[in-house]
């Protein structure tokens, strides 16, 4: 808890703009020999180029498509992640969440902002939000709505409140209009959102 | 528990249930990093992480802890940001004399110059991750049980400290929907304080007994939940 002495708060005393702040720690840091700049751009590279939601969407394309595959998706996911090297940082442990015509599943993380991050990237704005964050365990609906979806009166909702290191990836409904087309183009219609929840597959923008 | 007694102890990081703001959905084609102070932040908490001087829960527990004024005002990245200084002095990597100068007064011991994230590790590094999950031990709670979920702070292990128990499900009865086997336990490990693994469930609760005002009957909510922070419920 917090404590306003120097021992336990010493971000206080270096500078409030977060950008000079950053860059202060990062001189200190690099002069300490306590890191390697290369590593960070490669951090940072990685996660702005490498990871993102396309990685989560073939593997729902695929769920789609392939019947066996989508049992040992939902059965043995950290296997099938494992193998493909897809288990790393943020995603070590998952279990995916399957919507139906009687369920719609939402993924929060109230205490902070966990999200299964080698699936689908670094986590939107919105979901680190404190009004996320509050709202979507209590009126998910309501948070629904705000996206646009709306769920149907006889489909329950049920929400994934992350507060341990299992993270959650939604396996949405295929979309009638999307049957017939190859996983790479079925891919296309796997929204970030609809693997959090928030949005149902949608053709790809022209 | 009174409504005003929660209010009281219910840290700001603790949000599930608040009232508050319209959620703004992303417009598409919006950026991953929306200005580069968020790239460097970013990069700097994960280099620094890679080195193995503190875990996740250490991590977490840094960011819960800067004063609530900061944390109310501070947006996501500035409070990773404020975490990770407040941690590397406490830490003892970085002292008073370097945080106020804005640069190096010593090099860091070898040891730990040694232990660093090299930019070809890191690939190997993000890929691998830091599993939580331990030898599993004997469950006391099975799937479909009642249990009964104890008050945040009768979890804690250190006074004030760490717990990943919200306090929207405090003396609710939830069901065991799944087991996860034993993973460290955040409310120790976050003190360094050790492991402690303990089996770690999924607790379904329904939203019509969470809030007085639930859209459908139907709806849920689901809590991952050590072991001890549950009791078994006599009801059936």
């Amino acid at each position: 808890m917090p404590h306003d002495n120097y021992d336990n708060n010493a971000q206080s005393m270096m500078p409030a703009d977060p950008a000079l702040r950053v860059k202060a720690l990062e001189t200190i840091l690099r002069e300490k020999g306590l890191i390697d700049t290369g590593a960070v751009d490669a951090i940072i590279d990685i996660y702005e180029h490498e990871i993102g939601p396309h990685i989560g969407a073939n593997l729902v394309a695929q769920a789609w498509l392939n019947p066996e595959f989508k049992s040992a998706f939902l059965a043995d996911t950290e296997m099938i992640l494992s193998a493909a090297g897809l288990a790393g940082r943020q995603g070590e442990h998952v279990v995916v969440v399957e919507n139906t015509s009687l369920v719609h599943n939402l993924v929060v993380c109230t205490l902070c902002s966990c999200y299964p991050w080698p699936l689908l990237g670094v986590p939107p704005a919105w979901y680190k939000s404190d009004s996320y964050r509050s709202r979507a365990v209590r009126e998910p609906r309501k948070v629904l709505d705000e996206f646009g979806v709306s769920i149907d009166k006889h489909q329950s909702v049920r929400v994934w409140d992350s507060t341990a290191e299992i993270r959650y990836l939604v396996l949405p409904m295929q979309p009638l209009e999307s049957y017939g087309l190859i996983e790479t183009d079925l891919a296309k219609w796997v929204t970030r959102n609809s693997m959090i929840g928030a949005g149902l597959p949608c053709p790809p923008l022209k | 528990m009174s409504a005003i007694e929660i209010a009281v102890i219910k840290p700001p990081h603790d949000m599930g249930g608040n009232k508050a703001l319209t959620v703004v959905p992303d417009k598409p084609g919006e950026p991953i990093f929306k200005t580069e102070w968020h790239r460097r932040v970013l990069g700097l908490t994960v280099a620094v992480g890679a080195m193995g001087a503190w875990s996740v829960d250490a991590s977490r527990f840094a960011r819960e802890s800067i004063p609530i004024s900061d944390y109310k005002r501070y947006s996501y990245y500035e409070r990773w940001l404020a975490g990770l200084i407040n941690l590397l002095v406490q830490r003892g990597f970085v002292d008073e004399t370097e945080i106020i100068a804005g640069h190096a007064v010593s090099s860091a011991p070898s040891l730990w110059r040694r232990r660093i994230l090299k930019k070809d590790n890191v690939k190997s590094v993000l890929q691998e991750g830091t599993s939580s999950k331990r030898k599993a031990s004997i469950p006391k709670f099975e799937i479909g049980q009642k249990v009964l979920v104890k008050r945040p702070s009768d979890t804690l292990i250190v006074k004030l400290g760490h717990t990943r128990l919200p306090h929207y499900i405090a003396g609710m009865v939830g069901k065991i929907i799944l087991l996860h086997g034993s993973h460290v336990l955040p409310n120790s490990n976050a003190h360094f304080k050790g492991e402690k693994p303990e089996p770690l469930y999924s607790v379904v609760f329904l939203a019509s007994d969470l809030w007085e005002s639930s859209a459908s009957l139907s709806d849920s909510v689901v809590v991952d939940c050590w072991e001890s922070y549950l009791t078994s419920a006599n009801v059936k």
